[in-house]
């Protein structure tokens, strides 16, 4: 039985999309045989980041309405073997799937997976309570603003609400200096209100935007630190134990090692 | 919000053993105590007193029938609104450097006043 895995944040546009295509990238870079599943039915993008739009026959909505078998709607990654996509639908809307349909298919999912990762949408209606009905595990995204933090500590309230204890935090797009500078909120105050574990941090990086446009993701790229960063949550999520990396602006000589690949 | 299996206590005081997250909202008739953070976005409001036993941060009313006697304490009193009875208080504007400890808020003389707890040992 495989783990099924949701990633959310009430906020919008603070990374679920991102996050999920790296974190199931990175797990299949692992060698786990894992699949994505967009509920974001009506706006979706996982595809999109992936790229992956030009493949979509079938999607979500006609899995659930049993117009297609499971199969016949997973998506073959381009890159990796084990690495699949379940679309959502861009035609209808959240009310196209309904809770219980959600959790059989889950179900259905963990049987051939060993993870399965579910990119929530926005907000705290329809979608999100499918997006969280057959999951097992949390993790909340969040952002350095009070926003997002606000939204996130609504949604870590309804998640325990809903039996999914725990969940996971990763706060992504910090900008070390700002933070230094005392104009941005640090992984500190954020703890502080939410109380959950930190899964990871991810900093502020160019090369997010860069590989995503191109539908590639950060986490195979190997100078970044947005990709080290990912392959480290992703380390954590196999129950690894690894040290968070420092966000310190780093000297000359140790960007040079990394450039050569030596750390 | 399904507090109930969180909750104990008799019909005039309830004990929340947990945080209040954004979104939550708590009303009782009677005396409230939390066992842990009452976070922005989160509402207490208590015909009786309020005492956090962590980090007051939403918005809070004591005494909301119209009790004047009604206090708030806790531990870090931070709250975003503080209500006691028909007074409604929030913090001035701008950066307030508070000191990290137990506060209690009570109406004296007719303003909501708040000081810092002490304990006589």
């Amino acid at each position: 039985m495989g783990e099924v895995i949701v990633i959310t944040s009430g906020k919008g546009g603070v990374g679920k999309t991102t996050t999920t295509a790296n974190l199931g990238t990175g797990l299949a870079q692992l060698g786990h045989k894992v699949v994505m599943v967009d509920t974001d039915i009506g706006l979706r993008n996982l595809d999109v980041v992936l790229g992956l739009e030009n493949r979509i026959v079938y999607d979500i909505t006609d899995v659930t309405g049993g117009h297609c078998r499971l199969r016949q709607a997973l998506i073959k990654d381009k890159r990796f073997e084990g690495l699949f996509l379940l679309p959502a639908a861009q035609t209808k809307d959240k009310t196209a799937v309904s809770t219980d349909q959600m959790k059989a298919l889950c179900d259905e999912l963990s049987q051939e997976f060993d993870y399965v990762v579910i990119d929530c949408p926005a907000g705290i209606e329809q979608g999100f309570k499918n997006a969280i009905a057959g999951a097992q595990k949390a993790i909340v995204v969040t952002t350095p603003e009070v926003s997002a933090v606000r939204d996130a500590d609504r949604i870590i309230g309804l998640l325990e609400a809903a039996e999914l204890r725990e969940p996971r935090l990763i706060i992504n797009r910090v900008r070390q200096k700002m933070v230094a500078a005392g104009d941005m909120m640090g992984i500190d105050d954020i703890i502080d209100i939410l109380a959950v574990d930190l899964l990871g941090v991810v900093p502020e990086d160019e090369m997010v935007i860069i590989t995503t446009n191109r539908g590639e993701t950060v986490v195979q790229d190997q100078r970044s630190r947005s990709g080290m960063a990912y392959r480290n949550i992703v380390r954590r999520i196999t129950g690894e134990q690894v040290p968070l990396i420092s966000l310190e602006d780093e000297g000359l000589m140790s960007k040079i090692r990394r450039m050569f690949g030596m750390k | 919000m399904q507090l109930a299996d969180d909750i104990e206590g008799d019909e005039n005081t309830v004990l929340i053993r947990r945080t209040l997250r954004s979104g939550q909202k708590f009303h009782y008739n009677g005396n409230v105590v939390v066992l842990g953070d009452v976070n922005p976005g989160a509402e207490v409001v208590a015909t009786g007193n309020v005492i956090v036993m962590g980090q007051m941060r939403g918005m809070v009313h004591a005494g909301a029938d119209g009790d004047e006697s009604a206090l708030v304490m806790a531990f870090r009193l931070l709250p975003t609104q503080l209500r006691i009875a028909n007074h409604i208080t929030r913090p001035p504007d701008g950066e307030v450097q508070v000191d990290p400890v137990p506060e209690i808020a009570r109406i004296k003389n007719g303003v909501v006043t708040i000081e810092t707890y002490l304990f006589k040992a």
